[in-house]
């Protein structure tokens, strides 16, 4: 072999696969809901779990869930865990400052939103039994695009972050289940 | 052959259809609870359980982890999963039983087609440095593999046609079909022009969603659990070269020779379920099996759901044959059946289950 014919050892083949899919009709309730700032979940009848969003189904018992299943939850809740995050310059980062993922258990729920912002207390301050509530973006700047049937679905871009509240944190034991 | 007596007890399918608004853990949920259902058991009685998906087909990294919800994972279960057809997680979970600790056991298989391009996404599946940067989606493979057919004098466009009005025809009593017609006939499809030369559209599967469970036990546990269990005599499956142009593609060896270590000893058989996609590769399979007269005289029902021509749930599609298949042993009208499932461009991979009844 010579050094000319290895130079025809690479092969560049890129590929792109495009996928078109509506979202699942509990998550387009969960979407339509969020935008008039109301965060809805669905409880099983089976064991009473608080699932947010819907999964269209309990993954415990295993038992489907409806629209009729659908509850309204308050967007107070606590934060479960947390991590502050030092962006480094890779592809598609576009945070240049240290930021925080936070999970937040809304009162009455029984999972929580993930990779929330908490502001209100320092990145210092930030702990495991914060109390928050949701600090809504305006009606108008409101968006869920970008969510999707993958995972839990995401939470759009409906608030800003959720605030510390100032009140008490509240005890372990209203977490120690639901971390993540 | 299985070292002990295994059968299937349970089984339940959704309905193909074209574009499912449910995702597909939502699919499975009650595909997979009606199948435990039929089986009479509680969920916590399953030893084992084995899934099918594919996560190019549902587009995200690990999609499969969510499928096995429908398999209630709390407390935890001793499970697998593979990246193929539910029918190679029956496999696997027959593996299982047969090493005697445990009764009875799960598998499923599940895929939407409808979110993606299925001629992008099955392009991946070839070798990557001749076949998949051409694109070589699987219509037009299936139209090179049709044109041999052709070449070689084993077929005529007509047996194409007779291939998939029987499938319509009999499609019309199988109520989970997406494609059915009960007046089809072989002239009308004739006239129809041609999508891929040599194929016309109705020479191709459909496009479609859907979702397959099936429940195993061992010996007295399928003989408590149903009346009338489709044992499974044996079950094997055999590959090829990956590479289609250094193959015979008009014949299809990995088939005969899976179905010969399934224990098929080519004895008189009431049904045949095979997971032809595309209207040639019934013909191919039945030859290769040794099925093409017992078909062509009528004595061998082929396809009896109306198979993939009907309804083409893909990682659904191959157990969907088997559980068609054991239905019928279920239900007394036959007693002696070959399930065949494949995977890979042009039949490359071949499962073939044997099943009977007592």
């Amino acid at each position: 072999m010579t050094d000319v014919a290895k130079e025809h050892l690479v092969m560049e083949h890129l590929v792109t696969l495009t996928y078109h899919e509506r979202l699942t009709d509990n998550l387009n309730r969960f979407a339509d809901n969020l935008l008039e700032g109301r965060i809805i979940g669905a409880k099983c009848p089976n064991c009473g779990r608080v699932f947010v969003p819907s999964k269209g189904y309990c993954s415990l018992c295993v038992v489907p869930t409806t629209e009729a299943d659908e509850v309204e939850l308050p967007d107070t809740g606590t934060v479960t865990g947390f991590t502050i995050v030092t962006p480094v310059n890779y592809y598609g980062q576009t945070k240049t400052e240290p930021f925080v993922y936070a999970s937040v258990l809304l009162d009455g729920a029984d999972t929580t939103l993930g990779g929330m912002d908490i502001t209100g207390v320092t990145h210092e301050e930030l702990r495991t039994g914060l109390r928050v509530k949701a600090s809504w973006k305006p009606r108008e700047e409101r968006s869920v695009e970008g969510m999707s049937n993958r995972g839990w679905g995401g939470f759009g871009d409906v608030v800003h972050s959720f605030e510390a509240t100032g009140e008490p944190d509240a005890g372990e034991d209203v977490y120690k289940e639901h971390l993540f | 052959m299985p070292a002990t007596d295994i059968a299937i007890v349970g089984f339940a399918q959704t309905k193909s259809e074209r574009a499912a608004t449910p995702s597909e853990v939502q699919l499975l949920v009650p595909t997979v609870t009606a199948a435990i259902a039929r089986a009479g058991i509680d969920r916590r009685e399953i030893g084992f359980t084995c899934a099918g998906s594919c996560d190019y087909l549902t587009g995200g990294p690990f999609a499969f982890v969510s499928n096995l919800e429908a398999a209630g994972a709390w407390p935890p279960i001793s499970e697998s999963h593979v990246e193929a057809d539910g029918a190679w997680a029956m496999y696997e979970a027959w593996m299982r039983l047969q090493e005697g600790d445990i009764d009875i056991a799960l598998a499923f298989g599940s895929g939407k087609s409808s979110p993606s391009n299925p001629s992008e996404v099955w392009a991946q599946q070839l070798d990557p440095y001749y076949l998949a940067p051409l694109g070589l989606d699987p219509v037009s493979l299936a139209g090179i593999q049709a044109r041999a057919l052709l070449d070689s004098g084993k077929a005529t466009e007509r047996d194409f046609a007779s291939v998939v009005a029987r499938s319509r025809r009999q499609a019309a009593g199988n109520p989970n079909a997406q494609l059915a017609d009960a007046s089809a006939s072989e002239d009308a499809l004739l006239a129809e022009p041609y999508f891929r030369a040599p194929l016309r559209k109705h020479d191709c599967p459909p496009i479609s969603d859907g979702t397959v469970a099936v429940v195993m036990a061992r010996g007295d546990t399928a003989r408590r659990l149903c009346d009338r269990p489709a044992w499974i005599r044996g079950m094997d499956h055999r590959v090829e070269a990956h590479q289609p142009g250094v193959r015979d593609i008009t014949s299809s060896s990995s088939t005969a020779l899976a179905a010969r270590k399934a224990g098929y000893d080519g004895g008189p058989l009431d049904l045949v379920e095979l997971c032809s996609t595309f209207s040639p590769q019934e013909l191919i399979l039945l030859e290769s099996l040794g099925l093409s007269s017992a078909a062509a005289s009528g004595s061998l029902s082929v396809n009896p759901s109306g198979g993939p021509l009907a309804g083409n749930p893909i990682m659904a599609v191959g157990l969907i044959r088997i559980i068609e298949a054991a239905a019928r042993i279920i239900d007394g009208s036959a007693n002696r059946a070959l399930a065949h499932a494949t995977s890979g461009p042009l039949l490359q991979q071949n499962l073939v289950c044997l099943l009977e009844g007592e």
